[in-house]
């Protein structure tokens, strides 16, 4: 079965999947909510919001963060050009 | 010329008249849900993708694994057998391009190079076992999961955002899908442009130009294959990005942002854990996904279902149209054999072509409402195109209001 089916890499994918491919965004969107939150846009039924700057800072760290998970990527598919021409093998590249 | 010379040549030519096909069929896998949510307007988007795309071809350092490795013998490959392969290849994409079909541009190939191996020694110099668990198998797990991962990230990002008000939600997300979207051009440069590189090189080794010994193929190749993939993303699949932007589901930007991380994150795990799957199969489960996961989000299945079709008989497909040409092509022989199949490649690439403008698509009426099909709404050309008699230069032209 295994020889025809590559269920193990499979199932890596999935679950990586899931906790990247949709954690990634799930992140992105609680730094908008957040950026919401802080800039007192966001709804409370009629509750009066207001402008919080370290909740503001907060949101902005997160798309800190997710913006260092998509420079990761691109180091990712990089990778291995980098370790050929810079010496430097990050992210598990192959040694030429 | 010697005749080895002469269909080194065309092997050549065609290999990258593929890669040009493989471009612009899969321009939508990375910016179709950019386009149909306006993050990107419809030029900046293929211009954004057709740049990253030439980036990540020169990413590559080796040669690619080949693209029939592990699926043919390798000792039987001649040129006149890739060369039929190459026509499967192309032919399929067109096919699938003019009816607005997102298919895979690797299966195509691999298709037609299986058909012309049947063709040429018959079934025992196919690797049927590598066909199945490398190519066959993943075809129906890319999507699956694609789909999965696409449908929790929608659910999500609708759940966390539910009190951020629409505009300020829609834009925010806008932003986030460039991201997104950029890693997927970088990737699809990286992974397709090697393949037609791959190709090549087998075809100067085959030839006796380069060793099997050599890492890297010339440079030339690897400039001429970035160059063509780049100008085919330019150049702008419009008719598959349509599908893919308005046909399948309505997309807004969080739900493009979500199938595009989705798409990222499936595309570079896959290559990391060495389990090639198409980015076609994945983007196109993942932009089904995240219709799946936004509450009330209308989804097509009529037109999923069309595409799914389309994936199933792409193999057999390609395959044919590679048996025939290699039939045609060995069975005449000699300068005329790869000539007349030459011809009739051309041939039937201009008859799709012309086929493709009686009801054109273009970056400007890719994104508008989408009724029933492909081309409801626009069947008739606008005056300003039918006044054009100049056939390829057309789609690409800027026409001033």
């Amino acid at each position: 079965m295994s020889a025809w089916f590559n269920y193990a890499a499979a199932i890596k994918i999935l679950v990586f999947g899931l906790v990247v491919g949709a954690g990634l965004p799930a992140l992105f969107a609680m730094g908008v909510r957040i950026n919401a939150e802080g800039a007192g846009v966001a709804r409370h039924g009629d509750a009066v919001a207001q402008r919080n700057r370290l909740v503001l800072a907060v949101s902005w760290l997160i798309f800190a963060m997710v913006l260092v998970a998509v420079t990761v990527g691109v180091l990712f598919v990089a990778r291995d050009f980098i370790g050929h021409h810079a010496g430097w093998y990050i992210l598990g590249a192959k040694h030429a | 010329m010697p005749l080895q010379l002469f269909l080194l040549l065309i092997v050549v030519i065609t290999a990258l008249a593929f890669d040009f096909t493989n471009g612009f069929h899969d321009t939508g896998n990375a910016m179709a849900s950019s386009i149909a949510t306006g993050a990107l307007k419809p030029k900046a988007a293929v211009a954004l993708s057709a740049s990253l795309n030439l980036v990540g071809a020169f990413l590559s350092i080796a040669v690619a694994a080949t693209i029939a490795k592990g699926l043919v013998d390798a000792h039987l490959v001649t040129l006149e057998l890739v060369f039929a392969g190459l026509v499967g290849g192309i032919v399929w994409n067109l096919l699938t391009w003019l009816l607005g079909i997102p298919s895979s541009s690797s299966h195509a190939l691999i298709g037609g190079i299986v058909g012309a191996m049947i063709a040429a020694v018959g079934g025992h110099g196919v690797i049927w076992h590598g066909l199945v668990s490398k190519v066959i198998l993943p075809a129906l797990l890319a999507p699956t999961i694609a789909l999965l991962v696409a449908t929790m990230g929608a659910w999500l990002v609708y759940r966390v955002t539910r009190r951020v008000p629409e505009k300020r939600k829609l834009q925010s997300f806008r932003y986030g899908q460039i991201g997104s979207a950029s890693l997927i051009s970088l990737a699809h440069g990286t992974n397709d442009a090697q393949k037609t590189m791959g190709v090549i090189f087998l075809a100067l080794i085959s030839y006796g130009a380069a060793s099997s010994k050599d890492t890297m193929p010339p440079l030339w190749v690897i400039v001429s294959c970035a160059v063509a993939i780049a100008a085919g993303t330019y150049f702008g699949g419009w008719r598959v990005i349509r599908t893919m932007s308005k046909g399948l589901v309505e997309i807004e930007s969080p739900q493009g942002m979500a199938a595009d991380t989705s798409s990222a994150t499936i595309i570079l795990l896959s290559s990391h854990f060495g389990y090639a799957l198409s980015t076609t199969h994945v983007a196109t489960g993942s932009i089904l996904g995240s219709g799946i996961g936004k509450p009330g989000a209308e989804v097509r299945w009529a037109v999923a279902g069309r595409m799914v079709t389309a994936w199933l008989i792409t193999l057999p497909c390609a395959g044919i149209v590679g048996a025939s040409t290699y039939y045609l092509v060995h069975g005449i022989g000699g300068y005329a054999g790869a000539a007349i199949g030459f011809g009739l490649l051309i041939a039937v690439a201009t008859g799709i072509w012309l086929k493709s403008r009686q009801a054109p698509i273009t970056h400007k009426n890719v994104t508008d409402e989408w009724q029933g099909n492909l081309t409801a709404g626009i069947e008739k050309p606008q005056q300003e195109h039918s006044a054009s008699a100049e056939p390829i230069a057309e789609p690409v032209r800027e026409v001033t209001p």
